[in-house]
């Protein structure tokens, strides 16, 4: 919304600086987003009386102008010929300047010329270029330009959206006198008899319209209107057409109340009805696009034909044109609801309906037709015959009770009764006092308060939140214990990073269709899809944080930044069979291996395992056990993007919770990520077991242990999960812990024989264990592992 | 005879000491002590002849050896003290290493900067005993929406275009304030809670925008709430977390679900508030914040002539990107691991 300092002079005499205005403005919850100085630049620029127009001897173009600024008349040539004799013109005396120019005395073929006549464009003041700039006819000869064109100020203000009622200058004066205790000059809007043509509106779909004030005018010529009003209708953004136009526009402005005038004579029956559209009908509008409408749509229209989409726009075809002599005033109330909808199906918005959609109060109609029909009669003449207000269902005032206790309550600071009743007056609000209470109504401008606390907040912003104490709430406080999750975030998140991984966070909207099906298995196969999306790419919920993770790698590869290792810790999202959606917190790594092909892989995957076997050891969760994945011959189902072969699945008490694996080359390749990439992902309350317990002491060994290492010789796909089964079946009460310690597979083993070593610790809580008796043990363990895998062991 | 050991013991003494002073290391010494004064060693050999003597010389001798014994034991020890003083002051060039040669860190994984804002965040408010609440990212429109004042065609609706989800009136929520009805639903008051999050709206992405994007929301209902302690609440946490230098604005403002609403900015960090590029006049707006609506609070099952409260709610990403000076919002989702490794 912009806003005219000059105008907004007229309402209220402000005496702070704009920057002081703007920061109260602010402050009070009308922010001003930019203070612009507008550019009217100019010195030695005044007001002159045309005495005299003869032709420039030797010129089709030029003729001479005698001019007066109050004494004897000088000549200036000129190249306008919209001059008459007795017009008042801007006339630029030698010596004076145009923003970098400098007016002196020149000579048209022979002729001096002492200065120039002006256009609006040449003086910044609008931008017409066609002709002099026809100042007010009561401008007098000699009078600086400066003193009629003040250079304005304006304010870019952000209106909230409850307060459509300040989306214009009597709105912001009313805000300004609040404010700073000053007095608003209202304009004085005549008061005439306003039901007295029952026929020229009739309304036939009041659940769109609450209102609708019409007023016919006979007789009126359509000019341009005078600069003053050009000049404030430019400096709050909007462009002049004609005095009728102009006048809809600056009651608009200067009230808040959008109007529309139709040129009667056009309208067939001579009278408005307002209605739905059929559907289908069609209306060419005044910005020149034909609109095919609906039954939704509310419009104007005449006995056959709607005439303007209602409150959006007006129709071309009863537009007022330069022979209008009759037109019809329009400032009605619309349904928000049904503006809203009309506008965005439309994909059209306009100063009116973004006035209508946020709820215009229906009081403002009837002022702003009288207030127009008023400058219709002083600036183009005419009569104001009939009137017609159709108001079916008035506003019934409400009344808010209010007293000092229910202030401080709400606000933390005391605010006198009187001091409150004051400021609710200044901001028009009808206030009676009872004793301690106070029964306030809302003005009828405003639709925006009902209850206490509406004015509350009026009495706090106007009263200033700097005089707001700053406490904090009171000591009592609620104990829960909601930080068990958080804490098994924040404990991963430290492990992580120090196994070297960065974190992302990447975006939960995925492509439906062009993401890669890999997941951890007990994913939801099917995606949430979004309805509307905006992207194509963008257009379902992520069921796995890998894809992401897969893509930022890729990205990071092509910037030259191979190798990254991520993880990411966030929601995914699972359709689950009641139309619902599962929001399960996933905890997802990944891995780039630019480099060193399958072993480097496979000491990634290594990493990868005990990076989260680590997270495990630090949630005080014992065990973390792998199970090969088991992929279907035909199709790798739910394994789908790993690797057949380096897959596994990662359980948690036996059960699958995650999956952990080298992503498979054909995705690799599709991803366009060179080399390897190992990835992991694990549902992540189960794998913190919902937050991680505390570690619990136990009593150190008062008796040595005995370790013993065992190399184990298998052939083929033996898991190792097996091998320490049959290891820890045989190793009985004694054998306390299991370590795996290296693998080897290669040149000095026969082809398909894997070596595995372990490291066992025996002990005893009762008395040292003798050599004897650990030889026995491993000896049961080796002719086990003999028996059950034909393994060759080596102690 | 006594001439006899005595001589050995006097020529003993000279030829120790002059061994010994002309020892040149650590090594040769400890090989002296060993063959001066060990169990095979020539002081050793010389008392064994004792045995040998008349009982009156054999006391003399004894001394005499016992004196040199301690003798040789102090020089050797005085030589080695001389020797590693001299060591000692020979360091700086015998093991000169250059420590201007900087070793790299150790790599370690860097946290994502809404991991980071949102710790200091949260450790500020777990100061003023608030806990941290969560909410479905999948919201229905009662919550996201009716329950909080804005219904169907509600202007507020225009600045919040969201997405739904292909199940019934699911959409993906468009701020995090939905999080205060299901708690107020099943929590009585004292409620002290900040509730963190992605939200979602279909707004075009440029350097300030994105369609998903963070926040934090905060709320609290208790008996006898006031906006003063908003306003206190709001520069304790503005000022722990830009610092205690900066100065708090709040102005008046509009949201659906608070009455009185308000809006809090921070004295701009770049300027010192005096106006620059980076804000607005000086300021910086952080949050938005006000008075539960009274029929908010019935929504969440609060009576609100027993109970009042607050609420506010900040971008996140808008935190970080002031407090860590990113400037370009989509960095966050990008993942390049050039931006991460820089927090």
């Amino acid at each position: 919304m912009l806003i005219s300092l000059n105008w907004l002079k007229e309402y209220v005499d402000i005496t702070a600086d704009a920057p002081t205005l703007a920061e109260r403005l602010t402050l009070a919850g009308n922010e001003v987003e930019r203070i612009a100085q507008q550019e009217v630049d100019f010195d030695g620029v005044v007001v002159a009386e045309v005495k005299s127009l003869r032709p420039l001897p030797g010129s089709t173009k030029n003729q001479i102008a005698g001019v007066t600024t109050g004494g004897a008349a000088v000549e200036v040539v000129t190249g306008a010929w919209n001059l008459a004799v007795g017009d008042r013109v801007p006339y630029a005396t030698p010596g004076s300047r145009l923003g970098d120019r400098r007016i002196e005395t020149k000579t048209f073929l022979g002729v001096p010329s002492a200065g120039m006549l002006c256009s609006a464009i040449e003086l910044g003041l609008g931008e017409d270029a066609a002709g002099i700039m026809i100042l007010d006819p009561g401008a007098t000869p000699g009078q600086d330009l400066h003193a009629l064109y003040p250079r304005d100020t304006i304010l870019e203000l952000e209106i909230k959206s409850n307060r459509p009622d300040l989306l214009c200058h009597l709105g912001i004066a009313r805000e300004v006198g609040a404010i700073f205790n000053l007095s608003v000059r209202e304009p004085k809007i005549p008061k005439t008899r306003s039901s007295d043509a029952p026929d020229l509106v009739r309304i036939d779909a009041p659940d769109g319209c609450r209102r609708f004030v019409g007023r016919l005018i006979t007789g009126i010529t359509v000019a341009p209107s005078p600069p003053w009003m050009q000049a404030r209708l430019r400096a709050a953004g909007v462009r002049p057409i004609s005095n009728i136009v102009d006048i809809t526009n600056y009651v608009m402005l200067e009230s808040g109340q959008p109007m529309h005038a139709f040129d009667y004579r056009r309208l067939t029956g001579g009278r408005i009805v307002v209605r739905r559209a059929r559907d289908g009908e069609e209306l060419a509008c005044l910005d020149g696009k034909t609109r095919r409408l609906t039954a939704h749509d509310m419009v104007v229209a005449d006995t056959e034909r709607a005439q303007g989409l209602a409150g959006i726009i007006g129709g071309a075809e009863s537009a007022v044109q330069a022979a209008t002599t009759d037109i019809v005033l329009e400032a009605a109330t619309w349904e928000p609801r049904s503006i809203r909808r009309t506008a965005r199906m439309h994909g059209l918005r306009t100063e009116a309906s973004s006035r209508f959609e946020k709820g215009l109060s229906p009081a403002l109609s009837l002022p702003a037709v009288e207030r127009a029909a008023a400058l219709v009669a002083e600036l183009s003449g005419g009569t104001a015959t009939r009137a017609s207000d159709v108001y079916p269902v008035p506003l019934t005032p409400a009344t808010i009770e209010l007293d000092a206790d229910r202030i401080e309550r709400v606000l933390g600071v005391r605010v006198e009764i009187a001091d409150a009743a004051s400021i609710l007056e200044r901001l028009r609000f009808i206030v009676k006092r009872a004793g301690a209470r106070l029964q306030v109504q809302p003005p009828a401008f405003r639709l925006d308060c009902s209850i206490p606390e509406d004015l509350v907040e009026e009495i706090g912003r106007v009263h200033g939140y700097d005089r707001v104490p700053s406490t904090l709430p009171g000591a009592r406080t609620p104990v829960r214990d909601l930080f068990e999750r958080r804490d098994a975030d924040e404990t991963a998140r430290e492990v992580l990073a120090g196994r070297e991984l960065d974190e992302a966070v990447t975006s939960s909207l995925v492509s439906a269709d062009g993401t890669p099906p890999i997941a951890m298995p007990s994913a939801a196969q099917a995606v949430v899809k979004v309805k509307n999306p905006m992207a194509e790419n963008r257009d379902a919920l992520r069921r796995s944080l890998l894809p992401g993770l897969l893509e930022a790698l890729a990205l990071n590869a092509r910037q030259d930044q191979g190798g990254a290792r991520l993880f990411e810790l966030g929601s995914v999202f699972w359709k689950s069979a009641v139309n619902a959606v599962d929001e399960p917190q996933a905890l997802a790594l990944a891995a780039h291996v630019p480099a060193g092909g399958a072993d480097a892989a496979v000491a990634e995957l290594r990493s990868l395992q005990a990076t989260l076997a680590t997270m495990r050891d630090r949630f005080a969760i014992p065990a973390t056990a792998f199970k090969q994945a088991d992929f279907p011959s035909e199709n790798p189902g739910v394994f789908a993007g790993f690797h057949p072969g380096r897959t596994g699945e990662v359980l948690d008490d036996g059960e699958p919770i995650g999956i952990v694996g080298e992503v498979h080359p054909q995705l690799l390749a599709q991803l366009g990520l060179p080399g390897r990439a190992v990835v992991a992902e694990v549902l992540f309350d189960r794998f913190s077991a919902g937050g991680g317990r505390t570690p619990q002491a136990r009593p150190l060994a008062r008796f040595p242990g005995v370790r013993r290492d065992l190399t184990v010789l298998i052939r083929g796909k033996i898991a190792a999960s097996e091998v320490l089964q049959v290891i820890r079946q045989q190793g009985g009460y004694t054998l306390r812990d299991i370590s795996m310690v290296s693998e080897y597979q290669g040149p000095q083993l026969e082809a398909g024989a894997r070596s595995l070593s372990f490291r066992l610790h025996y002990q005893a809580d009762d008395r040292t264990l003798t050599n004897e008796e650990v030889a026995a043990v491993q000896q049961r363990i080796i002719d086990g592992l003999n028996a059950r895998f034909g393994a060759e062991v080596r102690s | 005879m006594t001439q006899g050991v005595a001589g050995e013991l006097e020529r003993l003494r000279a030829s120790a000491r002059e061994r010994i002073e002309s020892a040149t290391d650590q090594k040769a010494l400890e090989g002296l002590r060993v063959s001066l004064l060990g169990k095979k060693g020539e002081l050793t050999t010389i008392l064994r002849q004792l045995g040998g003597l008349p009982a009156a010389d054999r006391a003399a001798a004894g001394a005499e050896a016992n004196q040199l014994k301690d003798e040789i034991f102090q020089w050797i020890t005085d030589r080695m003290g001389g020797l590693e003083a001299k060591r000692h002051t020979a360091l700086g060039d015998t093991e000169w290493v250059d420590l201007t040669f900087v070793p790299n860190p150790v790599r370690r994984g860097h946290l994502h900067p809404l991991t980071l804002i949102l710790r200091e965040v949260k450790a500020i408010f777990s100061r003023l005993g608030y806990e941290v609440a969560l909410g479905p990212q999948v919201e229905d429109e009662f919550h996201n929406f009716e329950a909080l004042n804005i219904p169907q065609d509600h202007p507020a609706r225009d600045t919040m275009d969201s997405f739904y989800v292909e199940a019934d009136d699911l959409l993906l929520r468009t701020h995090t304030s939905p999080v205060q009805i299901r708690f107020m639903q099943s929590h009585k008051p004292p409620i002290r809670i900040i509730a963190p999050g992605a939200v979602y709206r279909r707004d075009a992405t440029d350097p300030s925008h994105g369609s998903q994007f963070y926040q934090v929301e905060g709320l609290v209902v208790d008996h006898d709430i006031r906006l003063s302690d908003l306003k206190g609440t709001i520069e304790y946490f503005a000022r722990s977390l830009f610092g205690p230098e900066r100065r708090i604005r709040i102005v008046g403002d509009h949201f659906p679900f608070t009455e009185p609403s308000i809006g809090a900015a921070v004295s701009c960090g770049i300027c010192g508030g005096i106006g620059c590029r980076s804000c607005k006049g000086g300021w910086l707006e952080i949050l938005g914040a006000g008075m539960v609506h009274p029929q908010v609070l019935r929504n969440g099952g609060i009576d609100p002539e027993r109970y009042s409260g607050f609420a506010f709610g900040a971008g996140l990403d808008r935190l970080a990107m002031l407090k860590y000076n990113v400037t370009d919002l989509r960095l966050f989702l990008e993942n390049d691991v050039r931006f991460l490794r820089q927090f």
